[in-house]
């Protein structure tokens, strides 16, 4: 049972490290605009 | 066209470029530039337009920019704005037609960049709209997902320790961790309910946050209280509620914005300036300065910036804005000519009616508004939250003062606590949305997709469904009907070139039939007359015979006719015969002349039919039914069915109509065909009947549970050990949608 002390953090840290990741996400712009990506998937650039 | 010169987006843009340079016309795109520093609408703008100034100095600004007509335009603004100095990062979003510029203010200033813009042709203009709400919402859910998920472990764990047995030391440890994470929900994820709810106090006014805000705080502080005392808070079913609760709020906020944007967009899409004839000089002036009476000259590639009536000169004028029909109308002196149409070619003096306000476009624009406003108009869930939870706050209230007099203070908090717990929403707040997306599966599976649920809840009330003709009955594109090889042949020969609908058509059947064409030499086209030249040694013309009938001339006489028309589609009988079982009158609206009109009603076996409608006509007639008591499903492609699409009950676009039909629509149809709304009309009542069952098994869950809750019969643990049962009831409910609507298919 004492392996909970260790597995708790690690798990909360695991799941944070994804909540970071999609916080991230968001401040960086990425889910302002859902509609315009497959517009623009035929552009060479 | 200044420091883009070879930057073409595409062939058809460098060809374009190429003809307008050929004619000798470069001196339009001086004048599209000299449009720069205009005295009304683009002066000073900025000084109102939000700048954000960044920890790196940067500055950043977000504008709406009207006129970008495709990916393309989206490409060209954007590089050109990148390749300005100073310009960091340039984003133009083709979906909702704004642009987001990061810049270095020692290098440029918004005045340049806006010019830069307007220079490609495009207006800039400031966002009626403060910058997208939603991020703080999407920040907010993602935080309040990611601690649900954990506390719902947690919670699983503590809840199994009441009966496995438990180490306390493991059980405290569980309950403060799941304190630390819960409290940056209550406190933060939390906070625009809490907001929502003062807001409404202050308007004093029962918002549907205020039983929510004061059911999250009781629950939060309860839970405080006991983790703090060493017992199970409920902290759990907190953050669970809040997740729920802002993942609707999001996929709200998205909606809501889409239909603003629309409106905001038809709004600004007139053009800002116009050149006034004053004696013998002509002055570019505002659109605000025009009065009725003036006269405005416009050129070709201009769009008319007043409704009036053309005084001189001849052309053809592109109304697909307003009448939906991509066919020019060739225009003279005495015809009335709209604001927002675009002359393809030739030049006119108008003298104006209307400005502003007053014009045609105007008044759609305002009636496209007015669709904006509807979809803020609360959900049938909205409605029954706030005295639902209302009721349980006053349940849970008398369950407080009936056992603190009775039991004490210990017991009554645990039963007022099992009450609230209990009768969480959850199950009623589920089984519409849950029901609803799997109705909305079921239509979107048959090729129509809606955009919110309400308008598949509303599909139900239907009685009536008026469809748009061109381009929904009909494929909307002219189709050779009639034409012998031999005369197809020299035709397409003679149209060869040229870009017309019926060229367009002719050469289509050619190809289909796999005839060789032959080379035309000294081919002239007269817009609105037809297109001559010389072919097979002889001078041969294509002119118009009569409706529908075009008439090749050869050096002899009359070779031969080829007869067009605009194709029923394929199952349109079919489906106007199932949306007649199913119990709705269906009626044929178009602007089109009444014969054209009954030839295709009777094609499709349509009996009701109006023809020569303008757009308010048909939201007239719309109105009219709805006063009349009908519910109506208005289904049209083009902008001109705007008003209508807006004012129906329930509003359908095609996929392939005018993009403005699509944003303003309920819902649209993705492919081909109309037979979608024959397979959304059975999901949505297959839908309504599931709502109804859910809504009764929930009720009676609620009832019994809140009863027993009420009554000190069930523990705070088996009431939250009830709360995922009653969902699950709720769940299995909804996933019986496509099935009965795959029933009806097929009895039908």
């Amino acid at each position: 049972m004492r392996a909970i002390l260790f597995l708790l953090p690690v798990a909360l840290l695991l799941g944070g490290i994804f909540a970071w990741l999609f916080l991230r996400a968001v401040k960086s712009g990425q889910f302002d605009d859902l509609d315009d990506p497959p517009v623009r998937m035929l552009e060479d650039d | 066209m200044e420091g883009a010169a070879d930057a073409f987006c595409c062939g058809g843009c460098e060809a374009a470029h190429a003809i307008i340079h050929g004619a000798g016309l470069d001196r339009w795109y001086a004048e599209r530039t000299a449009y720069a520093p205009r005295p009304e609408p683009l002066a000073g703008w900025w000084d109102a337009v939000p700048v954000e100034t960044g920890a790196d100095g940067a500055c950043t600004v977000h504008l709406a920019v009207d006129g970008l007509r495709c990916a393309s335009c989206v490409w060209l603004a954007e590089h050109v704005l990148q390749a300005t100095p100073g310009v960091r990062d340039a984003h133009v979003s083709y979906a909702t037609g704004r642009a987001t510029l990061r810049w270095d203010p020692a290098a440029t200033d918004l005045p340049a960049l806006a010019r830069r813009i307007a220079a490609l042709g495009y207006r800039p203009r400031p966002l009626t709209e403060a910058a997208s709400p939603d991020r703080g919402l999407l920040l907010r859910l993602g935080v309040a997902a990611f601690v649900a998920m954990n506390v719902m472990l947690l919670a699983a764990s503590v809840y199994a320790g009441w009966w496995g047995g438990m180490d306390p030391a493991f059980a405290a440890l569980f309950r403060w961790t799941t304190l630390a994470l819960a409290t940056p929900v209550a406190l933060w994820c939390a906070a625009p309910f809490y907001q929502g709810a003062l807001a409404g106090l202050r308007h004093r006014r029962l918002h549907m946050d205020l039983p929510v805000s004061l059911g999250l705080v009781l629950l939060y502080g309860h839970g405080l209280a006991a983790t703090l005392r060493g017992h199970d808070g409920y902290l759990d079913s907190m953050v669970m509620l809040v997740t729920l609760m802002l993942a609707g709020r999001v996929l709200e906020s998205r909606g809501r914005r889409r239909a603003l944007e629309a409106a905001t967009a038809l709004a600004g899409s007139a053009p800002r300036t116009a050149r006034r004839v004053a004696g013998d000089t002509v002055e570019t002036v505002p659109v605000a300065a025009l009065a009725p009476g003036d006269l405005i000259d416009v050129g070709p590639g201009e769009e008319l910036a007043a409704d009036g009536v053309v005084t001189q000169g001849a052309g053809q004028v592109r109304l697909a804005l307003l009448t939906g029909e991509s066919e020019p109308v060739a225009v003279e002196p005495g015809r009335r000519v709209v604001a927002g149409a675009l002359l393809a070619d030739g030049a006119l003096t108008v003298r104006v009616e209307a400005t502003g306000q007053d014009t045609m476009l105007q008044r759609m624009a305002r009636e496209l508004e007015r669709a904006a406003d509807r979809s803020l108009r609360p959900t049938a869930a909205d409605r029954l939250a706030p005295w639902f939870t209302a009721a349980t706050l006053a349940l849970a209230a008398l369950a407080f003062g009936g056992w603190y007099l009775a039991a004490g203070l210990d017991t009554a908090i645990m039963t007022t606590v099992a009450v609230l717990v209990v009768a969480c929403p959850c199950a009623i707040a589920l089984s519409q949305p849950l029901a609803s997306a799997a109705g909305l599966g079921a239509a979107a599976r048959r090729g129509l997709l809606f955009r919110s649920t309400d308008a598949l809840l509303t599909l139900n009330d239907v009685t009536e469904v008026a469809l748009d003709k061109t381009g929904t009955v009909t494929e909307g594109e002219l189709a050779v009907v009639r034409a012998d090889d031999a005369t197809l042949r020299l035709a397409a020969g003679l149209e060869r070139h040229s870009s017309h609908p019926i060229a367009r058509a002719i050469l289509a059947e050619a190809r289909r039939r796999s005839i060789p064409l032959p080379r035309a030499t000294d081919v002239r086209e007269t817009p609105g007359r037809g297109v001559e030249g010389i072919l097979d040694g002889g001078r041969h013309a294509l002119r118009s015979g009569g409706p529908g009938v075009v008439e090749l001339t050869g050096p002899a006489g009359v070779v031969g006719r080829i007869e067009l028309a605009d194709q029923v589609r394929a199952d349109a009988r079919h489906a106007v015969a199932a949306l007649e079982r199913l119990g709705l009158r269906v009626t044929l609206l178009t602007g089109d002349r009444a014969e054209v009109a009954e030839r295709i009603g009777r094609e499709v076996g349509v009996r009701s039919l109006h023809a020569g409608m303008t757009p308010d006509a048909k939201a007239a007639w719309v109105r009219a039914r709805q006063r009349a008591g009908a519910r109506v499903l208005v289904a049209g492609d083009g902008l001109n069915d705007g008003p209508a699409l807006a004012a129906a009950d329930v509003g359908v676009a095609m996929g392939t109509g005018a993009a403005s039909s699509v944003l303003v629509a309920d819902g649209v149809i993705a492919g081909d065909g109309i037979m979608p709304l024959v397979g959304a009309v059975r999901a949505a009542r297959a839908c309504e009947r599931a709502i109804l069952a859910n809504q009764r098994r929930s009720l009676l869950y609620n009832g019994v549970a809140v009863t027993a809750a009420f009554a000190g019969l069930i523990n705070p643990l088996v009431a939250v050990c009830l709360m995922p049962l009653s969902s699950g009831i709720v769940i299995w409910g909804a996933l019986g949608v496509e099935r009965a609507v795959r029933r009806d298919e097929a009895a039908a």
